[in-house]
């Protein structure tokens, strides 16, 4: 029996060798989209990443370093990290409420929810910029109340008068554009995640007595933290590039609301390309880490999913 | 701790999951909740657990006369497995069973050293010593199942409630693991309540089977009772194999059809097949005549289907395979069917 089995494999591997499957295309359809594909990544994504460096390094390294040393540049970086800093856990707090709310709850509007933290991606990044001009610009609401004979709350308008505090043109308009703009990257990377892992653990905990915020921090974010550590770093990948939505509220004052994006753009228009580039290669090696990271989390994510399935 | 519950009604908007369900689970029994799918029966062991609440106004949960309708799970002191489990997938066998005291308050927590004692004791419990490093995922179904049983022990449950225990595991393990649960209660001596489909099941290790039904109880009683005396045609249906049969009158004169409750309240009579007596075609004047259609005899008993001559009705009967041997009937051969009289309990009045 034992030899019987033992000749047969044999043979069917002698035969794999030779003929091709039945249904496996012939070789020169897969060689053809190979080409294809390639030609089109390298065209349009490699060629324009060696671009970016290769611009950048024309006179050689003093100068790529000497565009960091500019004070403009360094507020640029200042200000993009800055944003990010306050925008992407800004959005993890809500992605994770949000998406619990979701996940774990049944209640009226759950569809019109998960629309709604969808809206950003399907709204230009520049009306998304406009909405805030107009609701909080010099002629919108804000600017309205800050200009109204008899407002609500007159402590409240005093002190913003006092303060001469401002939104648009101003890195609060900038740090409430990127957050729209990078509003749904956590909640859209939990959602299904957590729906997938359900409720019986949380009320598993519950049962065994634990608090809700013991069941939060001991059961429910152990499950999901690498779902939740992709969607920052995409969140934080958009946060530092965001440039149609920041453009349009930033008013580009040198030094004080340029982002690294819009730097680059003054940079390029003014015909300084290496610093431009200079610039724009930190963007470019933000994302080539993010990118890295990303295939971290996920091979790291699909180990403990295999582990989880393989066993069971 | 005795389980008492009276007039539960639970409704999901317009769905009716219980309408006016009456349960009891004396202190130290094993009991069965017995039903097919939508049958409330789960929906009824998370109101005991407090993991859902029966709506408002319609009855109570008494632990031990003490009411605990509106005490939400965490503080009701149930021990409560889920079906598939849901043991905490990011933590050991050790952290999953020790969690329960961990989460305690600080007052409440026991020691450290007292937590790995207690946790190596509930270990030993359910033979899972030596396993306290390994991850969920790590274990076989049936290993999951105690670490999930050991987990709910280790606060000290009152009440231990099961959610289909078995229902996730294959047939040989699902067998191993009901009997080591009933030895496992006849040591522990907790009273315990488990949800099942599985008519086997309830039937095997329960001290006391409710049968549900459509947001209903059907029927309560041990598992000798509701196998030999069905309440209900639902109940006769659901126990097992059952033949149905129209003609009371001709049925009537070949054997006794009001027997453990075989005259259903719907004028009709239900047999199970090993009360279907087959004799030789000839040999007797009463039996109703019938033509054997198949034989399926791989098994410990030969499982006959006849189809009646006078009406077409079809109807199993189970008989042993010397029996059949004796017989010596092949398909298509005629024979005679009689109600066999039944053989338990005839002075004893339900």
């Amino acid at each position: 029996m034992a030899s019987a089995t033992a000749s047969l494999s044999t043979h069917r591997e002698r035969g794999t060798g030779h003929a091709r499957r039945a249904t496996q295309d012939a070789p020169w359809v897969k060689w053809t989209l190979l080409t294809i594909a390639l030609l089109f990544v390298g065209f349009f994504l490699v060629m324009p990443l060696a671009a970016v460096f290769t611009e950048a390094f024309r006179r050689g390294a003093g100068a790529y370093f000497a565009a960091f040393s500019d004070a403009d540049a360094l507020a640029a970086i200042k200000l993009t990290l800055i944003t990010a800093a306050i925008a992407v856990p800004a959005n993890l707090v809500f992605g994770v409420a949000a998406s619990w709310a979701i996940a774990k709850f049944n209640f009226r509007g759950k569809s019109l929810l998960i629309t709604l933290i969808d809206l950003p991606f399907a709204v230009s990044p520049v009306i998304s910029g406009l909405i805030y001009v107009l609701v909080f610009g010099a002629q919108g609401w804000y600017g309205q109340y800050l200009n109204a004979d008899e407002p609500w709350f007159p402590w409240l308008q005093q002190w913003l008068i006092e303060q001469d505090f401002r939104i648009i043109f101003a890195v609060p308009g900038i740090v409430l554009a990127t957050i729209f703009v990078t509003f749904p990257f956590v909640a859209r990377e939990l959602i299904p995640l957590m729906q997938s892992q359900g409720t019986d653990e949380e009320m598993a905990a519950i049962t065994l007595g634990a608090s809700g915020w013991q069941t939060f921090w001991r059961v429910t974010l152990p499950n999901i933290k690498w779902g939740l550590f992709y969607g920052v770093i995409l969140c934080n990948a958009r946060a530092m590039g965001e440039f149609g939505a920041v453009s349009v509220v930033s008013g580009h004052i040198r030094g004080e609301t340029n982002t690294m994006p819009l730097h680059v753009e003054i940079l390029y228009n003014e015909y300084n390309f290496v610093a431009a580039f200079a610039v724009a290669s930190l963007l470019a090696l933000l994302a080539l880490v993010t990118l890295a990271l990303k295939s971290l989390v996920e091979w790291r994510h699909t180990q403990s999913l295999r582990s989880e399935n393989s066993e069971s | 701790m005795s389980i008492h519950a009276s007039g539960i009604v639970k409704t999901f908007g317009q769905y009716t999951a219980l309408a006016g369900v009456d349960f009891h689970a004396p202190s130290g029994k094993l009991v069965a909740l017995l039903g097919p799918s939508g049958s409330g029966k789960t929906t009824l062991l998370r109101i005991l657990a407090g993991l859902e609440f029966a709506d408002p106004g319609s009855g109570r949960v008494l632990f031990n006369n003490e009411d605990v309708t509106s005490v939400p799970a965490g503080k009701r002191g149930v021990g409560f497995v889920f079906q598939h489990y849901a043991l905490f997938r990011h933590m050991t066998v050790f952290d999953n069973v020790a969690f329960g005291l961990r989460v305690r308050s600080r007052r409440e927590r026991p020691s450290d050293a007292k937590i790995t004692e207690r946790v190596r004791e509930l270990l030993r419990l359910v033979q899972l010593d030596g396993l306290e490093k390994r991850f969920p995922t790590q274990l076989s179904g049936g290993q999951r199942q105690r670490v999930a049983l050991a987990r709910a022990l280790a606060v000290e449950p009152k009440v231990l409630l099961l959610d289909e225990p078995f229902g996730a595991l294959d047939a040989k393990v699902r067998k191993d693991l009901r009997r080591w649960l009933r030895k496992f209660h006849d040591e522990i001596h907790i009273t315990t309540v488990f949800v099942t489909h599985d008519q086997e099941e309830a039937l095997e290790i329960a001290d006391e089977v409710v049968i549900m039904n459509q947001a209903k109880v059907e029927q309560v009683g041990t598992p000798q009772d509701v196998y030999d005396r069905p309440a209900t045609p639902f109940v006769h249906r659901f126990l097992g194999n059952v033949n149905i049969l129209r003609d009371t009158s001709a049925w009537g004169r070949t054997g006794p059809i009001h027997d453990n409750g075989r005259l259903g309240s719907d004028g009709l009579i239900y047999v199970r097949p090993h009360d279907i007596e087959v004799v030789p075609h000839g040999s007797d004047s009463q039996g109703i005549p019938a033509v054997l259609r198949y034989i399926h005899a791989a098994g410990p008993q030969a499982q006959l289907t006849f189809e009646v001559i006078a009406t077409g009705e079809h109807v199993e009967a189970h008989i042993t395979r010397s029996g059949l041997a004796e017989l010596n009937l092949k398909p298509n051969d005629l024979a005679l069917l009689k109600l066999r009289p039944s053989h338990s309990f005839q002075d004893y009045t339900i």
